[in-house]
């Protein structure tokens, strides 16, 4: 018997008064903090007699330490770490400079360089860093003001107060399997805050919860995502220089899907490599874990990895969708900021640059309303103008149809992507509409049951444990890690429908698509399909892809007890 | 007459609480600082000893409070006789350990007398003559003060390892001691206590064991763990299982071996079923001898197997267990 996450009811929580809570320490909110601390400090020093206190500014990091959940490619453009901290290029842990970058074209046995490399994807003058180095990094500025964060301690629920958000609940502590309280139990607070600013990353729960009660995504396009599934692997010299920056398309692929691989030199004979499989692909058979797999063994990739070591691995998801599937981002008491919001550029593959703008935007709003002592809709809806008239809007609105242009598969994609480009983000109109990602997935009766051109990608990894790994091996090196004890914190509502229609219908996709062997369908003999969907949830490693391609979409995954989760270094 | 801090002092059937020290030494800094007068209370019958060891401390006077209906202990007994004690002793301060007995009376007995307690608290100030208990919020990521705003008495507790046991100050002679007996009216006690549970210390320390049989999901079925625990009882050795069947509750956790695990290294482990995931795998690889059972030839247990047997466990364990078992009859 599955036993979910649930905030326990009926209980006392310490009550905790606060100015701001800032639910989430990657890059969005932890710019956002410091440029909070920036404005505070400012302020402070030129209005000796109205001082403004930094002692109830608060930053929720359900990692146990700060960075540690953070996972990008990535590559930084600098844009916005230069208005924030000017210089920071001397300080930051940057791996390496980008000094070439190539693009390809992947059929199985073979390669196609770009003869140029399109405008999107050119990067001189971006960075190669670890985002969870660099995040550790900006999280100790942070800490340096005075700004506490909590590491450890998640956001679970948010606090109303009819249209209005008031605070947030943090993850109850010491809940057993079967949602009773132990020894160490430790209610949630709740904090009672003036603004609240959720920066959770892509699909954010409490994002997620917001957006529903307030039907915020009714005039936006759904938002669709990728997974980016990433390895960190280290060769021998020679192999790819320190920033250099490879991206390929195509293989392992087919024209169908959408996606496409990165490889970055980093220093020290460390290589980044992923690969981000949109998540609107057609067949459930599919595993984005294989997908990276297959890739490897492309004669390309896998002569730069001979003889190397993979030493990391992870995932996370990333919003797509572009400027159409953003909601609004600012309201009652509220702010949206990063890949929570969407702010991604998928033709550049970067959105670090952005979450951390929206975060230093967020801030100055938030700065203005602690000023004024109003945090309502009119005074936080200035996020939303500054928004849309900073160059968050102007990079995003050049992209604003390019996703969209890919829903009919690589050829159309192209055609679009041509058009849009000559007429300035446009194409054949103004907003190309959107399907949700899951919405493509089609039922096992639709496909072939050899899997057809997608054979390759179907099913799970077997993994030769030199170049390619099974998922199973590929998790261990995410070091992820819970709290065994605990109830699920993948809440599937309606578990009837993994037993008896998904498992019919689609195969039980969830065991394909989660990168972290969460889901698995154990045979049972009372079940009318002889399976039941079993969980593993201390595998998870938060990337979200559950909650997102669920062709029911009956899973919602709610944070697990604070501190658990991957431990991702050098990622 | 000056305000009185009292401590009450836990014991159990005649047996002291050592964190008891703690607080006398918490009381004794208090009581420096403000200059309030001391007092210790030691609550239930047959506890002559610990008042006689409490009185030997620098405190104004210990108490004894006894009721037959103290003992055994029991929440309802001891706040409606703590009570009943306090509401004629008046004290301004009642100092406790954060003791999980405390825990289970003191909310009554603050709730009865209409007070609010200040527990768990690490240290406290005196400052301009307010009294101020720190505790910590956020898993000790804060610390925050907290005082008293209602009248006395005034309840707080502190938690284990906040003050030195053993620094507590002896006193200059024996402090006088008074028996205060409380009645405790029938049918205060609603709760009616059962033995003393104690949970029972695992008998197996796996790092320790010499032999470990070791089952995965090939078990398949709950009872089906019974033959690998005759091999176990056979073979002298241990039961322990990978993560699965722990997760589905066939075999306790403390029997899990892997990264979520326990790590061991015996000198032989029999693997039954078990396909050897890495997360598996770290948790026994240093064992001197790997015998493995496995009807998936490609297994990645065989792997780091010494012995591989590819095929199914339920045809190969029975007769092992005869072989092992005849062997040492023999033997």
């Amino acid at each position: 018997m599955l036993i979910f996450r649930k905030p326990i009811e009926g209980i006392e929580r310490p009550q905790m008064p606060a100015d701001v809570v800032i639910v989430g320490g990657g890059p969005a909110g932890m710019a956002c903090a410091l440029r909070l601390a920036q404005l505070i400090d400012a302020h402070n020093n030129e209005h000796p007699d109205s001082q403004l206190s930094k002692e109830n500014i608060y930053v929720l990091e359900k990692a146990r330490e700060i960075g540690q959940h953070c996972l990008s490619g990535a590559l930084l453009d600098p844009r916005s770490m230069n208005e924030l901290l000017p210089g920071f290029e001397k300080e930051a842990p940057i791996d390496a400079k980008v000094e070439k970058e190539s693009v390809y074209f992947l059929t199985e046995k073979s390669k196609f360089k770009f003869p140029i490399t399109p405008p999107p994807l050119r990067d001189h003058g971006n960075y190669v860093i670890s985002l969870n180095r660099f995040v550790k990094w900006l999280g100790s500025k942070v800490e340096a003001t005075g700004i506490t964060v909590f590491t450890g301690f998640a956001g679970s629920e948010l606090l109303f107060d009819g249209d209005r958000v008031t605070g947030v609940r943090t993850d109850d502590k010491g809940v057993d399997k079967e949602g009773h309280q132990k020894s160490n139990f430790e209610p949630g607070y709740d904090l009672q805050a003036k603004v609240v600013i959720l920066a959770e990353g892509p699909r954010g729960s409490l994002t997620k919860q917001l957006i529903s009660k307030f039907d915020l995504a009714k005039d936006a396009n759904p938002q669709t995502y990728g997974v980016g599934v990433k390895e960190l692997w280290e060769v021998p010299a020679g192999r790819i220089a320190a920033g250099e920056v490879i991206y390929t398309l195509g293989w392992p692929l087919t024209t169908k899907e959408y996606g496409g691989a990165w490889i970055y030199g980093s220093k020290d004979n460390v290589v980044s490599l992923g690969f981000v499989t949109g998540l609107d692909y057609a067949d459930p058979r599919l595993d984005p874990q294989r997908v990276l797999q297959e890739f490897k063994k492309h004669p390309f990739v896998a002569k730069l990895l001979e003889g190397g070591k993979m030493i990391r691995y992870g995932a996370k998801s990333m919003p797509y969708g572009g400027w159409w599937a953003i909601p609004p981002v600012a309201g009652n008491g509220w702010m949206i900021l990063g890949d929570s919001a969407g702010f991604l550029n998928s033709a550049r593959l970067k959105g670090i640059h952005l979450a951390i703008k929206s975060g230093m935007l967020a801030a100055e709003t938030a700065y203005h309303a602690l000023i004024k002592n109003d945090s309502s809709s009119a005074t936080l809806g200035d996020f939303q103008k500054k928004v849309e008239s900073s160059w968050i809007k102007e990079e995003l609105w050049k992209v604003r149809n390019l996703h969209q242009g890919f829903e009919h598969g690589m050829y159309a994609g192209m055609f679009h992507t041509a058009l849009q480009m000559v007429t300035g983000g446009r194409g054949l109109r103004n907003r190309y509409p959107a399907k949700a990602g899951y919405e493509h997935m089609r039922k096992l009766a639709d496909l072939p049951a050899d899997g057809g051109a997608e054979s390759h990608l179907l099913g799970a990894a077997k993994g030769d444990g030199k170049l390619t790994f099974d998922k199973l091996t590929d998790l261990y090196h995410s070091g992820t890690k819970h709290e065994e004890d605990q109830p699920a914190h993948l809440v599937i509502h309606d578990t009837n429908i993994c037993n008896t229609r998904c498992v019919k219908e689609f195969g039980s996709p969830c065991q394909n698509f989660c990168p972290a062997n969460v889901y698995e369908m154990v045979d049972d003999a009372s079940q009318p399909n002889g399976k039941r969907i079993s969980l593993n949830p201390s595998n998870c490693v938060h990337c979200k892809t559950c909650d997102i391609a669920d062709p029911y979409q009956i899973i919602t995954w709610v944070p697990p007890e604070g501190g658990g989760g991957p431990n991702y270094d050098g990622m | 007459m000056p305000d009185t801090i009292l401590v009450i002092v836990e014991q159990r059937e005649g047996k002291l609480n050592r964190v008891s020290w703690e607080t006398i030494t918490a009381g004794q800094a208090v009581a420096a600082a403000t200059g309030w007068t001391l007092e210790a209370a030691v609550v239930g019958s047959g506890a002559a000893s610990i008042v006689a060891e409490v009185a030997a401390k620098k405190v104004a006077k210990v108490y004894a409070v006894e009721s037959p209906k103290l003992e055994p202990y029991t929440p309802d007994a001891f706040a409606a006789g703590l009570k009943q004690f306090l509401a004629a002793k008046q004290p301004k301060l009642v100092l406790m350990p954060h003791t999980y007995q405390v825990r289970d009376f003191v909310p009554k007995l603050a709730t009865a007398m209409g007070r609010t307690v200040i527990s768990d608290c690490i240290g406290f100030k005196h400052e301009g003559g307010k009294l101020v208990f720190t505790r910590q919020m956020f898993q000790g990521k804060l610390a925050a003060d907290v005082s008293f705003t209602s009248d006395a008495p005034w309840f707080a507790t502190f938690q284990n390892g906040a003050f030195r046991g053993d620094k507590t100050e002896a006193g200059a002679s024996a402090a006088p001691v008074e028996t205060v007996n409380v009645e405790i009216a029938d049918g205060v006690i609603r709760n009616k206590p059962q033995e003393v549970f104690k949970e029972a210390k695992q008998a197996v320390d796996l790092t320790q064991a010499e032999i470990i049989v070791s089952v995965g999901r090939g078990i398949k079925e709950q009872k089906n763990i019974e033959i690998a625990k005759q091999l176990a009882d056979a073979l002298g050795g241990d039961l322990a299982a990978s993560r699965p069947i722990c997760d589905s509750g066939w075999l306790p956790m403390d029997r899990q071996i892997g990264s979520s695990g326990q790590t061991v290294a015996p000198k032989l482990y029999l693997a039954l079923g078990i396909s050897g995931a890495i997360q598996h795998i770290v948790g026994m690889k240093g064992s001197r001898t790997i015998i493995a059972v496995n009807k998936d030839s490609e297994a990645p247990i065989f792997e780091i197997a010494d012995y591989a047997i590819v095929g199914n466990l339920f045809d190969i364990v029975p007769p092992l267990i005869e072989e092992v078992k005849k062997a040492k009859a023999g033997g």
